[in-house]
Protein backbone atom coordinates (compact mmCIF):
# COMPACT_ATOMS: atom_id res chain seq x y z
CA UNK A 1 0.00 0.00 0.00
CA UNK A 2 2.79 2.42 0.88
CA UNK A 3 4.58 1.86 -2.41
CA UNK A 4 1.41 2.48 -4.40
CA UNK A 5 0.65 5.55 -2.30
CA UNK A 6 4.11 6.96 -2.95
CA UNK A 7 3.70 6.31 -6.66
CA UNK A 8 0.41 8.24 -6.66
CA UNK A 9 1.98 11.05 -4.67
CA UNK A 10 5.01 11.25 -6.98
CA UNK A 11 2.80 11.31 -10.08
CA UNK A 12 0.58 14.06 -8.62
CA UNK A 13 3.53 16.17 -7.53
CA UNK A 14 5.09 15.87 -10.97
CA UNK A 15 1.86 16.95 -12.63
CA UNK A 16 1.31 19.78 -10.17
CA UNK A 17 4.83 21.16 -10.42
CA UNK A 18 5.27 20.75 -14.19
CA UNK A 19 2.02 22.48 -15.11
CA UNK A 20 2.32 24.63 -11.98
CA UNK A 21 -1.08 26.15 -12.69
CA UNK A 22 -2.73 24.69 -9.59
CA UNK A 23 0.05 25.73 -7.28
CA UNK A 24 0.36 29.26 -8.65
CA UNK A 25 -3.34 29.89 -8.19
CA UNK A 26 -3.16 28.67 -4.59
CA UNK A 27 -0.16 30.84 -3.76
CA UNK A 28 -1.74 33.89 -5.38
CA UNK A 29 -5.01 33.45 -3.53
CA UNK A 30 -3.21 33.06 -0.22
CA UNK A 31 -1.05 36.13 -0.80
CA UNK A 32 -4.12 38.14 -1.75
CA UNK A 33 -5.90 37.05 1.42
CA UNK A 34 -2.94 38.01 3.59
CA UNK A 35 -2.64 41.37 1.82
CA UNK A 36 -6.35 42.14 2.17
CA UNK A 37 -6.35 41.10 5.82
CA UNK A 38 -3.47 43.49 6.44
CA UNK A 39 -6.02 46.26 5.85
CA UNK A 40 -7.51 45.42 9.24
CA UNK A 41 -4.71 47.34 11.00
CA UNK A 42 -3.79 51.00 10.92
CA UNK A 43 -0.72 51.80 8.77
CA UNK A 44 2.44 51.50 10.81
CA UNK A 45 0.75 49.46 13.50
CA UNK A 46 1.57 45.82 14.28
CA UNK A 47 -1.11 43.17 14.06
CA UNK A 48 -1.32 41.13 17.25
CA UNK A 49 0.39 37.73 16.86
CA UNK A 50 -2.95 35.97 17.31
CA UNK A 51 -4.44 37.84 14.35
CA UNK A 52 -1.38 37.09 12.21
CA UNK A 53 -1.57 33.39 13.05
CA UNK A 54 -5.30 33.32 12.28
CA UNK A 55 -4.77 35.00 8.90
CA UNK A 56 -1.96 32.58 8.06
CA UNK A 57 -4.20 29.58 8.76
CA UNK A 58 -7.10 31.15 6.90
CA UNK A 59 -4.91 31.47 3.81
CA UNK A 60 -3.83 27.86 4.32
CA UNK A 61 -7.42 26.62 4.62
CA UNK A 62 -8.46 28.30 1.38
CA UNK A 63 -5.32 27.05 -0.32
CA UNK A 64 -6.10 23.54 0.81
CA UNK A 65 -9.47 23.60 -0.95
CA UNK A 66 -7.81 24.54 -4.24
CA UNK A 67 -5.06 21.94 -3.78
CA UNK A 68 -7.44 19.05 -3.25
CA UNK A 69 -9.84 20.13 -5.95
CA UNK A 70 -6.84 20.16 -8.27
CA UNK A 71 -5.50 16.78 -7.10
CA UNK A 72 -8.84 15.00 -7.50
CA UNK A 73 -9.66 16.92 -10.64
CA UNK A 74 -6.62 15.31 -12.26
CA UNK A 75 -8.24 11.88 -12.12
CA UNK A 76 -11.46 12.97 -13.83
CA UNK A 77 -9.84 13.41 -17.24
CA UNK A 78 -9.78 10.40 -19.59
CA UNK A 79 -11.28 8.11 -16.96
CA UNK A 80 -8.07 8.04 -14.94
CA UNK A 81 -10.10 7.35 -11.82
CA UNK A 82 -11.25 4.00 -13.19
CA UNK A 83 -7.66 3.13 -13.98
CA UNK A 84 -6.60 3.92 -10.42
CA UNK A 85 -9.45 1.86 -9.00
CA UNK A 86 -8.75 -1.10 -11.27
CA UNK A 87 -5.08 -1.24 -10.32
CA UNK A 88 -4.34 -3.99 -7.78
CA UNK A 89 -3.35 -1.45 -5.09
CA UNK A 90 -5.85 -0.94 -2.24
CA UNK A 91 -8.10 2.11 -2.61
CA UNK A 92 -6.68 3.60 0.56
CA UNK A 93 -3.36 4.10 -1.17
CA UNK A 94 -5.05 6.67 -3.41
CA UNK A 95 -6.16 8.55 -0.32
CA UNK A 96 -2.70 8.33 1.22
CA UNK A 97 -0.97 9.34 -1.99
CA UNK A 98 -3.21 12.36 -2.46
CA UNK A 99 -2.85 13.33 1.19
CA UNK A 100 0.95 13.19 0.97
CA UNK A 101 1.00 15.12 -2.31
CA UNK A 102 -1.40 17.71 -0.87
CA UNK A 103 0.70 17.95 2.26
CA UNK A 104 3.85 18.71 0.26
CA UNK A 105 2.06 21.22 -1.96
CA UNK A 106 0.43 22.95 1.00
CA UNK A 107 3.76 23.17 2.78
CA UNK A 108 5.32 24.76 -0.31
CA UNK A 109 2.53 27.35 -0.34
CA UNK A 110 3.05 28.06 3.34
CA UNK A 111 6.72 28.71 2.72
CA UNK A 112 5.49 31.68 0.68
CA UNK A 113 2.69 32.65 3.08
CA UNK A 114 4.93 32.79 6.15
CA UNK A 115 7.29 35.55 4.97
CA UNK A 116 4.30 37.36 3.47
CA UNK A 117 2.53 37.27 6.83
CA UNK A 118 5.64 38.53 8.56
CA UNK A 119 6.04 41.36 6.06
CA UNK A 120 2.45 42.49 5.54
CA UNK A 121 1.30 42.03 9.11
CA UNK A 122 4.41 43.47 10.72
CA UNK A 123 5.44 40.47 12.77
CA UNK A 124 8.76 39.60 14.37
CA UNK A 125 9.27 35.97 15.30
CA UNK A 126 10.36 35.61 18.91
CA UNK A 127 10.04 31.83 19.28
CA UNK A 128 12.03 29.11 17.56
CA UNK A 129 11.49 28.62 13.82
CA UNK A 130 12.09 24.86 14.09
CA UNK A 131 9.18 24.48 16.50
CA UNK A 132 7.06 26.57 14.15
CA UNK A 133 7.83 24.28 11.20
CA UNK A 134 7.00 21.24 13.32
CA UNK A 135 3.67 22.76 14.39
CA UNK A 136 2.75 23.68 10.84
CA UNK A 137 3.69 20.21 9.56
CA UNK A 138 1.63 18.45 12.25
CA UNK A 139 -1.46 20.59 11.75
CA UNK A 140 -1.09 20.29 7.97
CA UNK A 141 -1.26 16.53 8.22
CA UNK A 142 -4.65 16.77 9.94
CA UNK A 143 -5.90 19.21 7.31
CA UNK A 144 -4.66 16.98 4.49
CA UNK A 145 -6.06 13.75 5.98
CA UNK A 146 -9.52 15.28 6.08
CA UNK A 147 -9.05 17.24 2.87
CA UNK A 148 -8.03 14.13 0.96
CA UNK A 149 -11.04 12.23 2.29
CA UNK A 150 -13.57 14.94 1.49
CA UNK A 151 -11.80 15.96 -1.71
CA UNK A 152 -13.16 12.71 -3.07
CA UNK A 153 -16.63 14.30 -2.66
CA UNK A 154 -15.99 16.50 -5.64
CA UNK A 155 -15.42 13.65 -8.08
CA UNK A 156 -17.92 12.51 -10.66
CA UNK A 157 -20.13 14.20 -13.15
CA UNK A 158 -22.17 16.35 -10.83
CA UNK A 159 -19.54 17.91 -8.63
CA UNK A 160 -19.87 21.34 -7.15
CA UNK A 161 -16.54 22.35 -5.77
CA UNK A 162 -17.81 25.32 -3.80
CA UNK A 163 -19.70 22.93 -1.55
CA UNK A 164 -16.40 21.55 -0.31
CA UNK A 165 -15.56 24.79 1.51
CA UNK A 166 -18.85 24.85 3.38
CA UNK A 167 -18.47 21.33 4.66
CA UNK A 168 -14.70 21.29 5.21
CA UNK A 169 -14.20 24.54 7.11
CA UNK A 170 -16.36 23.80 10.15
CA UNK A 171 -14.88 20.32 10.40
CA UNK A 172 -11.39 21.81 10.44
CA UNK A 173 -12.16 24.08 13.39
CA UNK A 174 -10.30 22.02 16.05
CA UNK A 175 -7.12 21.78 13.95
CA UNK A 176 -7.29 25.45 13.02
CA UNK A 177 -7.79 26.57 16.63
CA UNK A 178 -4.81 24.47 17.70
CA UNK A 179 -2.73 25.75 14.78
CA UNK A 180 -3.56 29.37 15.52
CA UNK A 181 -2.74 29.08 19.23
CA UNK A 182 0.50 27.17 18.65
CA UNK A 183 1.65 29.55 15.95
CA UNK A 184 0.85 32.50 18.20
CA UNK A 185 3.07 30.91 20.83
CA UNK A 186 5.87 30.56 18.30
CA UNK A 187 5.54 34.13 17.05
CA UNK A 188 5.24 35.82 20.43
CA UNK A 189 7.35 33.38 22.46
CA UNK A 190 4.72 33.50 25.22
CA UNK A 191 2.13 31.05 26.50
CA UNK A 192 4.38 28.00 26.39
CA UNK A 193 2.48 26.31 29.24
CA UNK A 194 -0.49 25.53 26.99
CA UNK A 195 1.60 23.91 24.26
CA UNK A 196 1.17 20.40 25.69
CA UNK A 197 -2.63 20.55 25.64
CA UNK A 198 -2.74 21.93 22.11
CA UNK A 199 -0.24 19.38 20.85
CA UNK A 200 -2.51 16.68 22.25
CA UNK A 201 -5.44 18.17 20.34
CA UNK A 202 -3.48 18.19 17.09
CA UNK A 203 -2.29 14.60 17.55
CA UNK A 204 -5.84 13.46 18.38
CA UNK A 205 -7.20 15.26 15.31
CA UNK A 206 -4.55 13.71 13.06
CA UNK A 207 -5.11 10.23 14.48
CA UNK A 208 -8.93 10.31 14.40
CA UNK A 209 -9.19 11.50 10.82
CA UNK A 210 -6.36 9.32 9.52
CA UNK A 211 -8.13 6.28 10.96
CA UNK A 212 -11.55 7.44 9.75
CA UNK A 213 -10.20 8.08 6.25
CA UNK A 214 -8.57 4.65 6.05
CA UNK A 215 -11.92 3.03 6.84
CA UNK A 216 -14.26 5.35 4.95
CA UNK A 217 -12.33 6.25 1.80
CA UNK A 218 -13.15 3.04 -0.14
CA UNK A 219 -16.87 3.83 0.24
CA UNK A 220 -16.37 7.30 -1.14
CA UNK A 221 -13.98 6.69 -4.01
CA UNK A 222 -15.71 4.35 -6.42
CA UNK A 223 -16.17 3.98 -10.14
CA UNK A 224 -19.76 5.23 -10.17
CA UNK A 225 -20.50 8.56 -11.79
CA UNK B 1 -47.83 5.47 15.96
CA UNK B 2 -47.00 8.94 14.63
CA UNK B 3 -50.48 10.18 15.48
CA UNK B 4 -50.25 8.75 18.98
CA UNK B 5 -46.85 10.34 19.53
CA UNK B 6 -48.07 13.69 18.26
CA UNK B 7 -51.16 13.62 20.49
CA UNK B 8 -49.09 12.67 23.52
CA UNK B 9 -46.61 15.42 22.65
CA UNK B 10 -49.43 17.98 22.48
CA UNK B 11 -50.84 16.89 25.83
CA UNK B 12 -47.47 16.88 27.60
CA UNK B 13 -46.52 20.18 25.96
CA UNK B 14 -49.54 21.89 27.47
CA UNK B 15 -48.54 20.49 30.84
CA UNK B 16 -44.95 21.56 30.31
CA UNK B 17 -46.00 25.09 29.37
CA UNK B 18 -48.11 25.26 32.51
CA UNK B 19 -45.08 24.08 34.48
CA UNK B 20 -42.90 26.80 32.99
CA UNK B 21 -45.25 29.70 33.59
CA UNK B 22 -47.00 28.78 36.83
CA UNK B 23 -45.58 25.72 38.55
CA UNK B 24 -41.80 26.20 38.55
CA UNK B 25 -40.51 28.54 41.27
CA UNK B 26 -38.72 31.75 40.31
CA UNK B 27 -34.99 31.40 40.78
CA UNK B 28 -33.54 33.87 43.28
CA UNK B 29 -30.51 35.35 41.56
CA UNK B 30 -31.56 35.21 37.92
CA UNK B 31 -35.29 35.76 38.29
CA UNK B 32 -37.77 34.94 35.54
CA UNK B 33 -35.04 34.65 32.92
CA UNK B 34 -33.88 31.36 34.40
CA UNK B 35 -37.08 29.81 33.04
CA UNK B 36 -35.64 30.00 29.53
CA UNK B 37 -33.62 27.03 30.70
CA UNK B 38 -36.74 24.85 30.46
CA UNK B 39 -37.11 25.49 26.73
CA UNK B 40 -33.39 25.72 26.05
CA UNK B 41 -32.30 22.44 27.62
CA UNK B 42 -34.69 20.10 25.73
CA UNK B 43 -33.64 21.72 22.45
CA UNK B 44 -29.94 21.18 23.16
CA UNK B 45 -30.58 17.66 24.41
CA UNK B 46 -32.70 16.42 21.53
CA UNK B 47 -30.49 18.06 18.92
CA UNK B 48 -27.57 16.07 20.29
CA UNK B 49 -29.70 12.90 20.19
CA UNK B 50 -30.54 13.73 16.55
CA UNK B 51 -26.86 13.91 15.69
CA UNK B 52 -26.24 10.58 17.39
CA UNK B 53 -29.07 9.14 15.27
CA UNK B 54 -27.43 10.54 12.12
CA UNK B 55 -24.15 8.89 13.14
CA UNK B 56 -25.66 5.49 13.91
CA UNK B 57 -27.93 5.50 10.85
CA UNK B 58 -24.94 6.43 8.65
CA UNK B 59 -22.91 3.50 9.95
CA UNK B 60 -25.87 1.19 9.44
CA UNK B 61 -26.32 2.48 5.90
CA UNK B 62 -22.70 1.78 5.00
CA UNK B 63 -22.95 -1.70 6.54
CA UNK B 64 -26.37 -2.78 5.26
CA UNK B 65 -27.03 -0.46 2.28
CA UNK B 66 -30.71 -0.08 3.03
CA UNK B 67 -32.36 3.16 1.94
CA UNK B 68 -34.36 3.47 5.12
CA UNK B 69 -31.19 4.30 7.08
CA UNK B 70 -30.24 7.06 4.64
CA UNK B 71 -33.71 8.58 5.01
CA UNK B 72 -33.59 8.28 8.80
CA UNK B 73 -30.23 10.07 8.82
CA UNK B 74 -31.65 12.82 6.60
CA UNK B 75 -34.70 13.35 8.78
CA UNK B 76 -32.63 13.33 11.96
CA UNK B 77 -30.17 15.84 10.50
CA UNK B 78 -33.03 18.21 9.65
CA UNK B 79 -34.39 18.00 13.18
CA UNK B 80 -30.90 18.36 14.63
CA UNK B 81 -30.19 21.54 12.69
CA UNK B 82 -33.59 22.97 13.61
CA UNK B 83 -33.26 22.17 17.29
CA UNK B 84 -29.62 23.19 17.70
CA UNK B 85 -30.50 26.44 15.95
CA UNK B 86 -33.31 26.99 18.44
CA UNK B 87 -31.02 26.01 21.31
CA UNK B 88 -28.56 28.67 20.15
CA UNK B 89 -31.31 31.27 19.80
CA UNK B 90 -32.78 30.58 23.24
CA UNK B 91 -29.28 30.43 24.69
CA UNK B 92 -28.64 33.92 23.34
CA UNK B 93 -31.90 35.14 24.87
CA UNK B 94 -30.60 33.82 28.18
CA UNK B 95 -27.05 35.12 27.85
CA UNK B 96 -28.03 38.72 27.08
CA UNK B 97 -29.78 39.54 30.38
CA UNK B 98 -27.52 37.31 32.53
CA UNK B 99 -24.04 37.82 31.08
CA UNK B 100 -24.77 41.10 29.29
CA UNK B 101 -23.60 39.78 25.91
CA UNK B 102 -25.35 37.83 23.17
CA UNK B 103 -22.42 35.54 22.59
CA UNK B 104 -19.46 34.30 24.56
CA UNK B 105 -16.71 31.78 23.91
CA UNK B 106 -18.20 28.98 25.96
CA UNK B 107 -17.22 25.46 24.84
CA UNK B 108 -20.83 24.32 24.72
CA UNK B 109 -21.97 27.32 22.71
CA UNK B 110 -19.06 27.01 20.30
CA UNK B 111 -19.54 23.28 19.87
CA UNK B 112 -23.24 23.75 19.19
CA UNK B 113 -22.53 26.48 16.66
CA UNK B 114 -19.89 24.43 14.83
CA UNK B 115 -22.22 21.42 14.80
CA UNK B 116 -24.95 23.63 13.42
CA UNK B 117 -22.62 24.71 10.60
CA UNK B 118 -21.53 21.15 9.84
CA UNK B 119 -25.01 19.70 9.71
CA UNK B 120 -26.41 22.68 7.82
CA UNK B 121 -23.75 21.96 5.19
CA UNK B 122 -24.79 18.30 5.33
CA UNK B 123 -28.37 19.32 4.53
CA UNK B 124 -27.13 21.57 1.74
CA UNK B 125 -25.27 18.62 0.23
CA UNK B 126 -28.36 16.48 0.67
CA UNK B 127 -30.44 18.97 -1.29
CA UNK B 128 -27.82 19.22 -4.05
CA UNK B 129 -26.93 16.50 -6.52
CA UNK B 130 -23.47 15.85 -5.10
CA UNK B 131 -22.00 12.46 -5.82
CA UNK B 132 -24.69 11.47 -8.34
CA UNK B 133 -25.56 7.83 -7.76
CA UNK B 134 -23.29 7.71 -4.74
CA UNK B 135 -25.12 10.51 -2.95
CA UNK B 136 -26.40 8.43 -0.05
CA UNK B 137 -22.97 6.88 0.48
CA UNK B 138 -21.26 10.25 0.39
CA UNK B 139 -23.73 11.62 2.92
CA UNK B 140 -23.30 8.60 5.18
CA UNK B 141 -19.53 9.13 5.21
CA UNK B 142 -20.10 12.77 6.00
CA UNK B 143 -22.51 11.90 8.81
CA UNK B 144 -19.83 9.75 10.44
CA UNK B 145 -17.00 12.26 9.97
CA UNK B 146 -19.15 15.09 11.32
CA UNK B 147 -19.91 13.24 14.52
CA UNK B 148 -16.26 12.27 15.05
CA UNK B 149 -15.47 15.97 14.97
CA UNK B 150 -17.79 16.89 17.85
CA UNK B 151 -15.54 15.86 20.81
CA UNK B 152 -12.51 17.45 19.15
CA UNK B 153 -14.37 20.73 18.70
CA UNK B 154 -15.47 20.63 22.32
CA UNK B 155 -11.96 20.00 23.65
CA UNK B 156 -10.33 22.67 21.51
CA UNK B 157 -13.02 25.20 22.35
CA UNK B 158 -12.41 24.55 26.03
CA UNK B 159 -8.66 25.08 25.72
CA UNK B 160 -9.19 28.21 23.66
CA UNK B 161 -10.64 29.98 26.62
CA UNK B 162 -8.86 28.69 29.68
CA UNK B 163 -11.39 30.21 32.11
CA UNK B 164 -14.22 27.76 31.74
CA UNK B 165 -17.46 29.39 32.86
CA UNK B 166 -19.17 26.57 34.71
CA UNK B 167 -22.58 28.22 34.46
CA UNK B 168 -24.61 25.19 33.61
CA UNK B 169 -22.64 22.95 35.93
CA UNK B 170 -23.25 25.03 39.04
CA UNK B 171 -26.91 25.40 38.18
CA UNK B 172 -27.62 21.67 38.23
CA UNK B 173 -26.63 21.39 41.86
CA UNK B 174 -28.97 24.03 43.23
CA UNK B 175 -32.21 23.00 41.54
CA UNK B 176 -35.34 22.48 43.55
CA UNK B 177 -37.57 19.42 43.04
CA UNK B 178 -40.24 21.52 41.30
CA UNK B 179 -37.60 22.71 38.87
CA UNK B 180 -36.54 19.16 38.11
CA UNK B 181 -40.17 18.22 37.48
CA UNK B 182 -40.75 21.16 35.14
CA UNK B 183 -37.50 20.30 33.38
CA UNK B 184 -38.50 16.64 32.98
CA UNK B 185 -41.94 17.60 31.64
CA UNK B 186 -40.39 19.83 29.01
CA UNK B 187 -37.82 17.22 28.11
CA UNK B 188 -40.47 14.54 27.64
CA UNK B 189 -42.77 16.86 25.68
CA UNK B 190 -40.01 17.78 23.23
CA UNK B 191 -38.89 14.17 23.06
CA UNK B 192 -42.35 13.00 22.00
CA UNK B 193 -42.62 15.81 19.48
CA UNK B 194 -39.13 14.95 18.19
CA UNK B 195 -40.07 11.30 17.77
CA UNK B 196 -43.30 12.16 15.96
CA UNK B 197 -41.57 14.58 13.59
CA UNK B 198 -38.71 12.15 12.95
CA UNK B 199 -41.06 9.29 12.12
CA UNK B 200 -43.29 11.50 9.96
CA UNK B 201 -40.38 12.96 8.00
CA UNK B 202 -38.76 9.53 7.46
CA UNK B 203 -42.06 8.17 6.18
CA UNK B 204 -42.54 11.20 3.94
CA UNK B 205 -39.08 10.82 2.44
CA UNK B 206 -39.81 7.15 1.73
CA UNK B 207 -43.10 8.07 0.05
CA UNK B 208 -41.32 10.73 -2.03
CA UNK B 209 -38.71 8.23 -3.17
CA UNK B 210 -41.43 5.72 -4.07
CA UNK B 211 -43.33 8.29 -6.15
CA UNK B 212 -40.15 9.34 -7.92
CA UNK B 213 -39.37 5.71 -8.74
CA UNK B 214 -42.91 5.13 -10.05
CA UNK B 215 -42.80 8.27 -12.19
CA UNK B 216 -39.49 7.22 -13.69
CA UNK B 217 -40.84 3.74 -14.32
CA UNK B 218 -43.97 5.16 -15.92
CA UNK B 219 -41.94 7.50 -18.11
CA UNK B 220 -39.68 4.72 -19.31
CA UNK B 221 -42.65 2.49 -20.11
CA UNK B 222 -44.49 5.03 -22.26
CA UNK C 1 -38.34 46.68 29.47
CA UNK C 2 -38.25 43.90 32.03
CA UNK C 3 -36.19 40.80 31.79
CA UNK C 4 -39.30 38.64 31.25
CA UNK C 5 -39.27 39.84 27.65
CA UNK C 6 -36.37 37.50 27.02
CA UNK C 7 -38.36 34.59 28.42
CA UNK C 8 -41.31 35.39 26.16
CA UNK C 9 -39.00 35.83 23.18
CA UNK C 10 -37.28 32.48 23.77
CA UNK C 11 -40.55 30.63 24.12
CA UNK C 12 -42.03 32.25 21.03
CA UNK C 13 -38.88 31.53 19.05
CA UNK C 14 -39.04 27.84 19.88
CA UNK C 15 -42.65 27.43 18.89
CA UNK C 16 -42.29 29.52 15.74
CA UNK C 17 -39.30 27.41 14.76
CA UNK C 18 -41.12 24.15 15.32
CA UNK C 19 -44.18 25.56 13.55
CA UNK C 20 -42.09 26.45 10.53
CA UNK C 21 -40.77 22.90 10.33
CA UNK C 22 -44.29 21.47 10.55
CA UNK C 23 -45.37 23.88 7.81
CA UNK C 24 -42.44 22.69 5.72
CA UNK C 25 -43.55 19.08 6.25
CA UNK C 26 -47.09 20.03 5.22
CA UNK C 27 -45.99 21.70 1.98
CA UNK C 28 -43.78 18.75 1.06
CA UNK C 29 -46.74 16.48 1.71
CA UNK C 30 -48.90 18.63 -0.61
CA UNK C 31 -46.28 18.44 -3.31
CA UNK C 32 -46.11 14.69 -2.89
CA UNK C 33 -49.87 14.39 -3.29
CA UNK C 34 -49.78 16.49 -6.45
CA UNK C 35 -47.13 14.22 -7.92
CA UNK C 36 -49.16 11.17 -6.95
CA UNK C 37 -52.19 12.61 -8.76
CA UNK C 38 -50.12 13.17 -11.86
CA UNK C 39 -48.97 9.57 -11.63
CA UNK C 40 -52.59 8.37 -11.48
CA UNK C 41 -53.48 10.41 -14.55
CA UNK C 42 -50.50 8.92 -16.32
CA UNK C 43 -51.69 5.43 -15.44
CA UNK C 44 -55.28 6.13 -16.59
CA UNK C 45 -53.98 6.99 -20.04
CA UNK C 46 -52.61 3.52 -20.53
Amino acid sequence: MLGAALAVARKDLKLALSGAQGLVQTVLLGLLLIFIMSLSREPGEMSPPLAAAAIFWLATAFGQILVFNFLYGLEEAEGARLGLLLSPAPTQSVWLGKAVAGWVLLFCCQLVFAPAAVAFLGQSVAGSVGLGLLVVAAVDWGLCALGSLLGALSVGRSSRESLLTVILFPLLVPALLAGIRLLETVISGRGLEAVGAWTGTVVAFDAVFTAAALILFPFLYTGEE
Amino acid sequence: MIRLCALAAAAVSILAQYAIWFYAPVEETMGEVQKIFYTHMPMAWWSLVSFVVVFVASILYLAKRRDVYARLAGAAAELGVLMSGLALATGMCWAKPIWGVWWTWDPRLTTTLVMWFVYAAYLLLRASDVGGQRKDTVLAVLGIVAFLDVPLVFISARYWRSIHPAVLGSQGGGMEPEMWLAMAANLVAMGLLWLALLAARTKQLAAGAAVTALLRHGASRN
Amino acid sequence: MGKEVYLFAANILVWVGLGCYVAFLATSQKRLERRLNRLEILNDDN
